[in-house]
């Protein structure tokens, strides 16, 4: 048992300190995310007071995501190869957020009337005055159809 | 036997050690990396419904604010404490396991069980009021709408509130909170059984303690999807 690699056989045993502290963090951050949603932040360049607060509180979010992940679920401590699967699942889901790039590369559409970004419940060939093929069309190489 | 052991690991039945590892370390690794495996696709399977709430947050920002105004944030900032709160037990738990102090770990398994009744229980009043409101998805979806959604619906003495968007703003919610709430029903499931097995004094946990973080893993994710459903549901910012 001793002979090999000792090293891997010992676990590490975390303090009740450390972890009462995580709580007390992990406590703290939800009081402040819930204190701040109580105010209309200011907008910043160009994005709305809206975007800012709901930034904010993901941000909140993350940051308790990552005390619970890396102390409670003792991802700090683990082996390289278990890091590699806690980081998977997250890598797949920032892919998977990808897809909402369609939302704001709507105005490099060829096809006329889809340009507009979709609003999702009114089908593709619905007639809309509002569709608004983008100014400078011609600078993206978009063939107009008449 | 002794033919085709390539080595004696020097572990006789009272080891917490399976045959096909060479040591401990190894196996406890294995037990931690297949759990961040299967905790992968839950990752996968809640993003989805992430997601899909993104997107109709998106197109629908005003109405999802209104119909998000029923939900209590009081009731929902006590759930996020509770939950915490049992991750802290729960981690507790595995540390007593660690350091083989058995009445400890049944003791903070315990606790972290009452937390999830005390979550159900919470949870259970919550869809209770928003029932009594016809607030779920369906034909008779909030028939009666100022009722349902107060003043801050109404303009110019008519409803402002698409009920079409409000309803999806309820699948949504009764959908991911729902799930989350068969998980922690799983969760009771599962910390009981290891109750039971640390109470029998069962060798498959008390021999080596990662049996016990592997349920505490389990545990800690349904805490994490908590922390995002919380503000993304009760901390809806004001459209400004």
């Amino acid at each position: 048992m001793a002979s090999n690699s000792s090293h891997s056989h010992e676990h590490h045993i975390v303090s009740t300190g450390t972890y009462f502290l995580t709580l007390l963090a992990l406590v703290g951050l939800m009081i402040l995310t819930v204190w701040i949603a109580g105010f209309n932040l200011p907008s910043i360049g160009p994005f709305s007071g809206t975007v800012v607060n709901q930034v904010v509180a993901l941000v909140i979010a993350v940051a308790k995501a990552l005390l619970v992940i890396t102390i409670f679920m003792g991802v700090r401590w683990s082996s390289t190869l278990a890091k590699l699967w806690v980081a998977s699942g997250f890598v797949t889901l920032i892919l998977l957020f990808g897809i909402l790039g369609d939302y704001t590369t709507r105005h490099y559409e060829h096809q006329r009337g889809w340009e507009a970004r979709p609003d999702g419940a009114l089908p593709r060939s619905t007639p809309d005055e509002e569709v608004i093929p983008p100014a400078n069309a011609n600078d993206l190489n978009v063939k107009i159809r008449q | 036997m002794a033919a085709i052991t390539p080595a004696d690991h020097g572990h006789g039945h009272d080891s917490a050690l399976h045959h096909q590892f060479e040591d401990i370390g190894q196996q406890n690794d294995s037990y931690i990396v297949g759990m961040w495996v299967f905790l992968s696709t839950e990752v996968m399977f809640f993003g989805a419904l992430f997601f899909i709430y993104t997107l109709y947050r998106w197109n629908y920002q005003l109405d999802f604010y209104i119909a998000h105004e029923h939900l209590d944030v009081k009731l929902g900032a006590i759930n996020t404490t509770v939950l915490l709160f049992s991750s802290f037990t729960m981690v507790m738990a595995v540390q007593s396991a660690q350091l083989k102090k058995r009445m400890f770990v049944i003791g903070y398994l315990a606790v972290t069980l009452v937390c999830a009744f005390i979550f159900l229980t919470i949870k259970y009043f919550e869809y209770s009021s928003k029932l009594a409101d016809h607030l779920y998805p369906g034909a008779g979806f909030a028939t009666d709408g100022h009722a349902a959604f107060g003043e801050h619906a109404m303009e110019a003495g008519k409803l402002a509130v698409n009920m079409n968007h409000a309803q999806l703003f309820y699948s949504l919610y009764f959908g991911m909170t729902g799930l989350h709430a068969v998980h922690i029903i799983a969760g009771i499931l599962v910390i009981l059984a290891l109750i039971r097995l640390w109470f029998n004094k069962a060798k498959s946990v008390t021999l080596d303690y990662v049996p016990t973080e592997m349920v505490g893993l389990y545990w800690h994710f349904v805490d994490l999807v908590w922390i995002f459903l919380f503000p993304l549901f009760y901390l809806m910012p004001k459209p400004h």
